[in-house]
């Protein structure tokens, strides 16, 4: 099955490349203010927590502007493209009934898609970076194994989505629930060590990876820290087994997709 | 026999497992019902394809054509038995062929280039063909969704005309567009048939394109083949039947 994944991969690649490039392009060509939205969504995001939560929470964290934006940008990547991973197959159901192509292609268009909006976000981490003179180690290098943990974490919980969201029709109810749960859960706006009392720290930092993520990418970009490899690593192969169940189930079951759909 | 075989179906059978949607409502209330109906549209259908061979395949609505061409796209696996399509390239062509809508008809041509599975530099060598075939002018850089429905059809037509597969299947797509256009798409369709080693599945309740067209004819009554012959054969048992 790792053979035919990787083949499959490689056949599809240039389709996913060529998919996601011009899902941006017309996502922009239909908009007024058009690739400034990339910038302007995750910066008009930022403003509002930051207004919610020092405003009106009075809360206090160093950098607070950037430590909203790293969390939002990690966030929506992964929320977006599970979201949109539920009803991907009846989307797209114009090319599924046309032709045969492995059904987490479409992940990947989106992860795709979705990942160059996340990378915009993260540069824009970068320059407000500059501006606020924060100090810099090499402990940044960690950013590059968090967003391939977060990437492959991403995937698996998507290729389960796909699956389900063809038969389940109200799936995605659920899921936007469950998602905004999460959402609170994963301390986007607000520091989960500071804020909860124990045990809550350690089953929301060790049992959501969004947050661990999340957490991470603030530890080694802000404060100089190296994040949490261990329990990171378990979650990359936690990771790892799910999109391997996932890609199984998919690749028997997708045939009868197109009978469902 | 020394001729060689491009399709090889043996005892085909593709059943719709009624796996409806369920919502999360109805399952709850009703756990444990699973009284899955099955419907079986092909019921074991063998046939081969010589290559180079034109098959129409005709038959009354509903009796599990355009199943069986999905299947033999690859869109379907078949429930039991087998198809053998010799690693040939296979593209179908239907009515109201998936586009994107949002994106432009030149963005469509190369997602649908490269799901049949053709290279980026292939696709650009022939583009310039499609659009002109395609007649679609300046629209070609304009979203799909603001094409009227015969424009839509004829883009899709060229794709597949142009960017030629081994294997064709062609699921009623013949009277497409206006009048001049359908004479050109079938001329075209004439031109590409003819190529020796082309070979092509026909769907279409056209007998009059059956009968300039084809080599065979294979009638499906009912998920079940009613008769398979030369087209001089089958089709005026199958107008009688219609009759």
């Amino acid at each position: 099955m790792v053979k035919r994944f990787w083949n499959d991969l490689k056949k599809y690649f240039n389709y996913v490349f060529v998919s996601a490039k011009s899902e941006l392009k017309s996502e922009v060509a239909n908009s007024h203010l058009s690739w400034l939205w990339w910038i302007l969504d995750p910066l008009l995001f930022m403003l509002v927590y930051t207004f919610i939560s020092s405003i009106v929470f009075s809360q206090k964290i160093q950098y607070f502007p950037i430590f909203v934006f790293i969390g939002l940008s990690c966030w929506q990547f992964f929320e977006k493209t599970v979201k949109q991973s539920v009803k991907i197959v009846s989307a797209n159901s114009h090319i599924v009934t046309k032709v045969y192509l492995p059904k987490y292609i479409l992940i990947l268009v989106k992860i795709m898609s979705n990942g160059f909006k996340m990378i915009v976000s993260f540069s824009l981490v970068v320059i407000m970076m500059l501006i606020y003179r924060v100090q810099l180690s090499f402990s940044i290098l960690y950013t590059i194994p968090l967003l391939l943990i977060l990437l492959v974490i991403t995937f698996a919980c998507s290729t389960v989505m796909l699956h389900f969201g063809v038969y389940v029709e109200d799936l995605s109810n659920v899921i936007n629930v469950l998602l905004r749960l999460l959402f609170y859960m994963s301390g986007i706006f607000y520091t989960i060590k500071n804020r909860l009392p124990e045990p809550y720290v350690t089953i929301l930092l060790k049992c959501n990876p969004v947050a661990l993520i999340i957490d991470g990418m603030r530890e080694c970009m802000l404060y100089c820290n190296a994040p949490d490899y261990k329990i990171l690593s378990l979650w990359l192969i936690v990771g790892f087994v799910v999109s391997a169940i996932g890609v199984r189930t998919i690749y028997k079951n997708e045939n009868s997709y197109v009978k469902v759909v | 026999m020394a001729e060689e075989y491009a399709i090889e179906v043996k005892n085909l059978k593709i059943q719709y497992r009624c796996m409806n949607k369920i919502s999360i409502r109805k399952s709850l209330f009703k756990l444990k019902k699973n009284n899955v109906e099955i419907y079986e549209a092909v019921k074991g259908i063998t046939f081969n394809v010589i290559k180079g061979q034109i098959l129409g395949v005709v038959g009354k609505n509903g009796s599990g054509k355009s199943t069986l061409l999905r299947a033999l796209a690859g869109i379907f696996s078949p429930d039991e038995g087998t198809i053998d399509m010799h690693d040939h390239t296979v593209s179908l062509l239907s009515i109201g062929v998936g586009f994107q809508k949002k994106l432009t008809g030149r963005e469509n041509i190369y997602l649908s280039g490269l799901l049949l599975g053709f290279s980026e530099e292939f696709i650009n060598s022939k583009i310039d063909e499609i659009i002109k075939f395609s007649e679609l002018g300046k629209f070609i850089d304009k979203p799909v969704k603001t094409y009227s429905s015969g424009m839509y059809s004829k883009l899709a037509f060229s794709i597949t005309a142009i960017l030629e597969t081994d294997i064709m299947l062609i699921d009623e797509v013949l009277s497409v567009g206006d009048a001049k256009f359908k004479k050109k798409s079938y001329k075209k369709m004439k031109q590409l048939i003819q190529k020796e080693d082309r070979t092509v599945i026909i769907v279409s309740h056209s007998t009059e394109t059956l009968k300039n067209l084809c080599d065979s004819i294979l009638w499906i009554h009912d998920g079940e083949i009613r008769m398979q012959g030369p087209t001089e054969e089958v089709l005026p048992e199958y107008c009688k039947f219609m009759e």
